[in-house]
């Protein structure tokens, strides 16, 4: 018998508080759950929940005042800001709402940069980066500039950078935010298509239009997931 | 940076211009002048009396002081020389065989005139560069006779080309001091005919404190001035005199490195404001970044190098600049710059220097910064 593998993401009891000025405001209240392998979630709440402190605690933006956060059975809640910068590096594909394209660089040389912090070689990075290009259906678009390019190309090269380093987790904040709705669909058709591929998607939105989408929602309420409600199965 | 260029090339040409002046004179050099002690330096000569004597000169001679290594006493004037078509105009100086060495005036072609030459009065003559160029532009100089104020004198040596500065011989005949007194010029104010100066050269640096000393006793003693205030002549060791000159251009570079140090530092906060500007300008930049796995180091030596970059391309219009302004300056000042590919360097170095430490706080900075609030970052 194969053990188990340890899920991609699991928290336990994840608090997060900020200091106000006479008392403390906890943003997450004991927030737990597992992320497995080849999952697609969305994780939903209203503005306020903690959806988005949870969300850079997830991506390692952040960190947890409490509790702990496992990636790949990793403890990642105590690192210093250099190895978290690494981990985010390896394990955490970003899609932003506002896309977040360099505008100076080309396409090609955006979906480098992570490879670049990686410390891939030149000639590999190019390569690498074109594939991923490719996989998106941007292969013709390498030398533009991202202002050159509509928003659902431009969410497609964030989605070919967030691809680059084979990263263990997805995490798309709000992806379709900024996108009408028929090139937002068509960006979730790619992360469908993605993690029929097995990669692992987390998305994080407030649209139930997107959420439907996903087999599975988590929501936030208050800083603590909502029990009542129904996890799609 | 141009102007710290600029300024130490103009401070150490000044500088190097002296020192070789000097020691195109002759080294371990005293000179024995005319006037008061307390007088001002020699270069008024008009309203002095002259006071010093060949017979001064010859005593000194005599003394065969071991420390001493040559005398050579100087009259001097201005004079038309001619050879046959052509002339000059010359710096006719009476002297002794000694000043060949005493002066640092070997001749290039020929022989310096002898002791012997001195004695018998012979009329002969070692001329200047110029002089031998003017007066034979197609012939040998040597053995050619030349004419001064009626005078014929036959052509012994020539001297080599010293360069138009203060100072140069290339202008200069020489002719036994002897022949200059009977045929060319004398004057007797105190019995013995009179020179203008005594070059005294000394065998080494380290005994040069205690020939003056000694000189200066015997000359009060020869003529019966005892005190100090009555001295009617006055011993210059060319060693002071260089110190002395050599501390005030010191004093020039150092206040001209004062104001190069100041350009620096204004150019180093100007630096520092760019990029503060830039890091403040490209915060989502660098939160971008950062989320993409950037590693605080990263963002501090991408913005580190942007400084070095900036200063280090302002550093290089700089030195053309500063190199152009040292060229133009020459043109007008008869000082050869001192540009030196070592001071160069140095200044390419210290504006990369300078972009490191200037742009070090903004890098810092901009690594810090927080991830989250940076993406947000509007």
């Amino acid at each position: 018998m194969t053990p188990i593998p340890p899920p991609v993401l699991r928290l336990e009891e994840v608090h997060k508080s900020y200091p106000l000025e006479q008392e403390e405001f906890w943003a997450l209240k004991g927030v737990s759950f597992d992320l497995h392998e080849g999952e697609m979630v969305s994780l939903m709440g209203p503005s306020g929940s903690g959806k988005t402190t949870l969300m850079n605690i997830i991506g390692l933006l952040d960190r947890p005042t409490e509790g702990r956060y496992q990636l790949r059975g990793q403890d990642v809640s105590r690192l210093s800001e250099s190895a978290r910068a690494a981990v985010r590096n390896r394990m955490v594909g970003f899609v932003f709402q506002a896309f977040h394209l360099l505008p100076r660089l080309s396409v090609l040389e955006n979906v480098e940069v992570p490879l670049t912090y990686a410390g891939v070689p030149g000639r590999e990075r190019r390569s690498r980066a074109a594939e991923r290009l490719e996989k998106v259906g941007l292969g013709d678009k390498l030398g533009h500039r991202p202002t050159q390019l509509s928003g659902g190309q431009q969410q497609r090269v964030a989605v070919a950078r967030a691809l680059a380093l084979n990263p263990a987790l997805l995490l798309a904040d709000e992806p379709t935010g900024n996108l009408d709705t028929r090139t937002g669909a068509e960006i979730l058709d790619l992360f469908e298509e993605l993690n029929n591929e097995g990669v692992t998607v987390m998305i994080v939105t407030h649209e139930s239009a997107v959420s439907e989408r996903t087999r599975r929602i988590i929501r936030l309420r208050d800083g603590v997931l909502d029990s009542h409600a129904r996890e799609v199965a | 940076m141009a102007a710290v260029i600029a300024l130490t090339s103009l401070g150490s040409g000044v500088t190097s211009n002296i020192t070789e002046v000097f020691s195109g004179l002759g080294t371990n050099l005293l000179t024995i002048s005319s006037g008061s002690a307390g007088g001002p330096p020699g270069l008024v000569r008009g309203g002095v009396r002259q006071t010093i004597t060949t017979e001064d000169a010859e005593a000194i001679k005599e003394l065969g002081d071991p420390r001493i290594a040559g005398v050579a006493p100087t009259l001097q004037t201005n004079a038309q020389v001619k050879a046959g078509a052509l002339n000059a105009n010359a710096t006719v100086v009476g002297t002794w065989s000694d000043y060949a060495s005493v002066r640092n005036s070997a001749v290039e072609f020929g022989t310096f005139f002898s002791d012997a030459d001195t004695r018998s009065r012979k009329r002969v003559a070692v001329i200047g560069f110029d002089i031998a160029a003017e007066l034979y532009p197609d012939q040998e100089a040597s053995g050619q006779r030349i004419t001064i104020q009626g005078v014929s004198f036959t052509v012994v040596g020539v001297l080599p080309d010293k360069g138009a500065g203060f100072g140069s011989s290339n202008t200069n005949v020489f002719v036994p001091l002897s022949t200059y007194l009977q045929r060319i010029n004398r004057q007797t104010s105190v019995g013995a005919p009179t020179v203008q100066a005594i070059y005294v050269q000394g065998a080494s640096a380290e005994d040069l404190d205690g020939l003056v000393t000694d000189l200066t006793l015997m000359m009060a003693n020869r003529h019966g001035t005892p005190e100090p205030e009555e001295y009617d002549f006055r011993i210059q060791n060319q060693a002071d005199t260089l110190d002395s000159l050599n501390s005030v251009t010191r004093t020039l570079t150092l206040f001209l490195g004062a104001i190069a140090g100041i350009s620096l530092l204004v150019g180093g906060i100007g630096i520092m404001n760019i990029m503060l500007v830039s890091v403040t300008e490209r915060t989502r930049e660098i939160g971008i970044r950062k989320a993409l796995g950037a590693r605080p180091r990263d963002i501090l030596t991408q913005f580190l190098l942007e400084a070095v970059v900036l200063s280090a391309g302002g550093g290089v219009v700089g030195i053309g600049i500063g190199i152009g302004l040292a060229i133009f300056a020459t043109l007008f000042l008869d000082i050869t710059p001192g540009i030196a590919v070592g001071s160069i360097l140095v200044a390419f170095g210290f504006a990369a220097a300078v972009g490191i430490f200037f742009g070090f706080y903004p890098a810092q900075r901009a690594a810090r910064l927080d991830p989250v609030s940076s993406l947000r970052y509007e």
